[in-house]
């Protein structure tokens, strides 16, 4: 694949009227995309595993015939909240904890949603997001005017400049992004800097002591230092990435780079009168199949709230509930092509589980990529 | 005379949780004779009666319990009847003659537990959708399709359904018909039980089909995968449940009993044993049980599922004709779509390691037809030497970098991803989505499928076992089958997917050489529900000293 440019993640029309905008955010994505490829490179040949089969689709695409793009999809509800053992169910309460300003929610799978409650206790509506938190710092720096626009428009007409910004630099911990709202993600490691660099370490190949081609999602993740193995996201990423990889494929991520809530399968919810509760997952950044961000709330003239919804009989009582039946992707790209035979190299040190963050002042790719135990 | 009382028997948690020779896991012994027969090692029959009961009087019903008390058949019995036929079979190369058995196993609705019992302790079972019931709204979660001019799925059910939930269904399954028919006799409760006694509110013979053993209408080997279940019947001597065929791989990876059967921990089958962590499989220790009389039961799910057998082939011609206009589908056959819809060729032979042709030596092999992996080209099997087994000369399943795959949407592929992550987790996780299937099929087959609907009723009693109904049979059904984006990305399954839409679809990878790929798209089902619940199969002791009060 080549391309002119890396866009906006799902084609937003945030840089429509503003050319210098799309220009400095395809220098950040295409820095992104050339740290993968200049890490990787530095692993694969550094440790004997061949050539780098990730690649910068601007800088260094290639006009080669591709595969049809693949779709990585996994579960939006954090799998640390799953229950363990037959039957124990998720804690719903605990993966929507309230936070503060200054704190980030404990939701990992890429998407974080924001519960909002009436005076009784019912929910009125649930925000769902699933953008970056790396796209709006880059707005904060790039076009702060339009990031305050953005969380009037999504958040609250109220949300005021000095809110988000601590002097010029953008505060994406806000009140209005956690204890408030959900403009973007929040969690260290959901992130667009992340799932780039997840993509590139995924194509590196990796065997066990024994020396055995390491294929299996988690135990991949943990060998190849990428993600964090107790995600529904990273595993899956990486695992799908990789097996490009083992066929031999130059592999990138499709244009526009993002992470999307695919769909949701509202087709069980059900209203108290017996109808369905169709119109109340309504996007309204990005498009289906390439959504940014959603709200679930009752349609305009509604006389129900989101409680009163139930789901195969049991009432709505958290987001969490909603969010187990969003399915969640991104978009990998192999070259049909099958003609790189790298060598598994051995795993990386294990230290901890991984969060590839992004620097909350800067937009500038570090020198060094942190693997596992990063923040 | 009354029979002599017998306290229910609970084994003690195990004092160590290891072997001390192989350091390995310690299996736990299971409660042979208090687990019901067709819950671990299952009947096998090849006739099976459902027969669904109300309970008019519980004094009756309790009265009728005690007398079909000593009937009830125990995972010990089923599984000595099952060893000797194995091996009588093997020795003289086909199926011994006159070896035959009756078997019977009973289980409860919620309302029939909650009856014979209390309602506090029908609501202190551990899974919520048997506590809900198999109504309209477990119905609308699982997707079943709503009648013209009803509001409840399950309006039109023959059995079970809102408000009409048997209380107790009786499986009675034998080898010969004759004996069958007269063991149901003897069983059925009647007068001699009281007036009271248990109203038959439906039954339905199930026979495995004449002219085509062992599969289902459509025309496919059903139940050729089905998990190993880890425990011991026996400590000394020391006899595994399900026996081992194959080496412990050293790399923490699943392990198998032979190849395609992962040993799955019997917790996620028997409430009370220990249970496999989701993220690595290890074991874990059993969950507390709120009443000590749950421990070595079961849930069971049934459906009673029609199948179309005219429309799913009609479909099947249209489709491959329009395929194979397509360069990268050339050759398309009806056949090989179908084989490419269920992951299987009719035989069982599976689609990963036959892509172009149906092979009934590899389908007839039961060591080789489950043999397959999807994520990496499938290694030869490491035996054991004691197995005496030797690897087999079909070509290995390949990861699909140079041939065709088994479509992701496949249902062999949507209910079972075996090594492929899926939405939710590694293949750990879906070890403990895994159920015991021991269903069969209703209805003759169909003579000439594409001479148009015989009008006459056919399908599958589908019945599963497991621990927990929503994490297992319900997960399976409607977060997998119905999703298209999972397990993983790849369309529907379109055998058994019931998503929102009418439309379903499935992503299909080429099958001739070049890059390429379609979708097919079908608004017609052909698998419909028509009656079902959820159930809890007790032990016998539970049976006899809660239930009947013996």
């Amino acid at each position: 694949m080549k391309i002119n440019r890396f866009d906006p993640p799902a084609n937003i029309g945030d840089f429509t009227s503003n050319s210098e905008l799309a220009t400095k955010w395809n220098t950040y994505m295409s820095k992104n995309f050339s740290a993968g490829v200049k890490d990787v490179t530095k692993t694969v040949t550094g440790n004997g595993g061949g050539t780098c089969q990730f690649y910068n689709p601007v800088t260094n695409g290639h006009s080669e015939p591709d595969l049809d793009p693949a779709d990585i999809t996994w579960n939006g509800f954090p799998r640390k909240f799953l229950g363990n053992g037959p039957g124990v169910p998720p804690d719903f309460a605990k993966a929507e904890q309230l936070v503060s300003a200054g704190q980030a929610r404990n939701q990992d799978e890429y998407l974080e949603w924001h519960v909002m409650r009436n005076t009784a206790g019912k929910i009125t509506a649930i925000q769902f997001t699933c953008e970056g938190y790396d796209y709006y710092e880059f707005l904060g720096k790039e076009a702060p005017d339009m990031l305050l626009s953005l969380y009037q428009k999504f958040i609250s007409p109220t949300v005021k400049k000095s809110d988000l910004f601590s002097g010029v630099k953008y505060n994406l911990l806000n009140r209005w992004n956690t204890h408030d709202g959900a403009m973007h993600l929040t969690h260290p490691a959901n992130n667009l800097f992340a799932e780039v660099i997840l993509g590139a370490q995924a194509t590196v190949r990796r065997k066990n002591k024994a020396g055995v081609e390491v294929t299996s999602a988690d135990t991949l993740c943990k060998c190849g230092g990428f993600g964090d193995e107790g995600r529904n996201s990273d595993p899956a990423i990486g695992a799908a990435v990789n097996a490009l990889a083992r066929q031999g494929r130059m592999i990138t991520l499709s244009n526009p780079v993002g992470l999307y809530i695919d769909h949701i399968d509202d087709s069980s919810f059900r209203l108290p009168d017996g109808s369905h509760a169709t119109g109340w997952f309504q996007i309204i950044r990005g498009t289906p199949g390439h959504t940014l961000r959603a709200v679930f709330a009752p349609p305009a003239g509604s006389m129900f709230t989101v409680s009163d919804i139930k789901i195969g009989g049991s009432a709505v009582q958290f987001g969490g509930q909603i969010a187990q039946k969003i399915t969640m992707k991104l978009t990998g790209v192999g070259s049909v092509s099958t003609l790189i035979q790298n060598s598994p190299i051995a795993c990386v040190a294990s230290v901890g589980a991984a969060h590839i963050t992004r620097s909350a002042s800067s937009t500038d790719i570090p020198n060094e990529l942190p693997t596992r135990g990063g923040r | 005379m009354p029979r002599r009382k017998r306290p229910v028997r609970h084994h003690a948690t195990p004092p160590k949780k290891r072997d001390a020779k192989t350091s390995q896991p310690l299996e736990p012994l299971l409660n042979v004779h208090a687990i019901q027969g067709n819950i671990l090692t299952g009947f096998n029959k090849d006739h099976q009666q459902l027969i669904a009961l109300k309970i008019r009087n519980v004094e009756d019903t309790r009265r009728w319990l005690i007398r079909v008390l000593p009937s009830i058949s125990s995972l010990f019995e089923v599984h000595q009847f099952n060893a000797l036929y194995k091996a009588r079979r093997v020795r003289f190369g086909q199926t011994p003659h006159g070896l035959i058995a009756t078997w019977m196993n009973l289980a409860f609705s919620r309302e029939g537990i909650a009856k014979l019992t209390s309602s506090a302790d029908a609501d202190a079972l551990p899974d919520s959708s048997f506590r809900q019931g198999l109504g309209k709204d477990r119905a609308e979660f699982l997707g079943d399709p709503v009648p013209e001019g009803e509001g409840d799925p399950t309006a039109r059910w023959l059995v079970g359904g809102t408000g009409r939930v048997p209380d107790i269904l009786m499986i009675v399954a034998g080898d010969d018909p004759v004996q069958l028919a007269s063991e149901i006799i003897r069983l059925r409760p009647g007068l001699k039980d009281g007036s009271g006694a248990p109203e038959t509110m439906w039954e339905e013979k199930g026979e495995v089909l004449h002219d085509q053993p062992g599969h289902e209408h459509f025309g496919f080997k059903d139940g050729v995968s089905q998990p190993g279940v880890r425990g011991l019947i026996s400590r000394k001597p020391k006899i595994y449940l399900t026996p081992r065929f194959l080496k412990r791989p050293a790399d923490g990876s699943p392990e198998f009993s032979k190849p395609g059967q992962p040993l799955v921990w019997p917790g996620h089958f028997v409430l009370g044993y220990p249970f496999g962590d989701r993220s690595n499989g290890s074991r874990r220790d059993a969950l507390p049980l709120a009443r000590p009389w749950f421990k070595d039961g079961s849930f069971l799910v049934f459906r009673r599922l029609n199948q179309n057998v005219s429309a799913f082939k009609a479909f099947l011609v249209a489709e491959a004709a329009r395929l194979a206009r397509q360069p990268v589908f050339a050759g398309m056959t009806p056949e090989r779509l179908g084989a490419l819809i269920v992951g299987r060729w009719p035989s069982g032979a599976p689609f990963s390691r036959t892509p172009n042709v149906d092979n009934t030596s590899l389908a007839n092999n039961d060591v080789s037809n489950n043999d397959f992996v999807f994520t990496v080209d499938t290694p030869p099997p490491d035996f054991l030497p004691k197995a005496g087994i030797s690897a087999d000369n079909f070509p290995r399943a390949m990861e699909g970098t140079h041939g065709p795959v088994c479509p992701r949407g496949a249902h062999i592929f949507k209910v079972n991803p075996r090594d492929q992550s899926s939405d939710v987790g590694s293949s750990f996780d879906t070890l403990t989505r895994r159920i015991l299937r021991r269903g069969i099929p209703f209805g003759p087959s169909h003579p000439d499928p594409l001479r148009g609907d015989d009008g006459v009723e056919r399908g599958l009693h589908f019945l599963c076992y497991q621990a927990s109904i929503v994490d297992q049979f319900e997960f399976i059904q409607q977060d997998w089958a119905n999703n298209s984006g999972a397990p993983t990305a790849g369309g529907h399954d379109l055998i058994i997917g019931q998503p929102g839409t009418p439309q379903r679809s499935l992503d299909l990878p080429a099958i001739a050489s070049g890059n390429g790929a379609a979708k097919i798209e079908t608004s017609a089902r052909w698998v419909t529900p028509t009656g079902g619940g959820y159930f809890f199969a007790p032990s016998i002791p539970a049976i006899r000293t809660v239930l009947s009060r013996e």
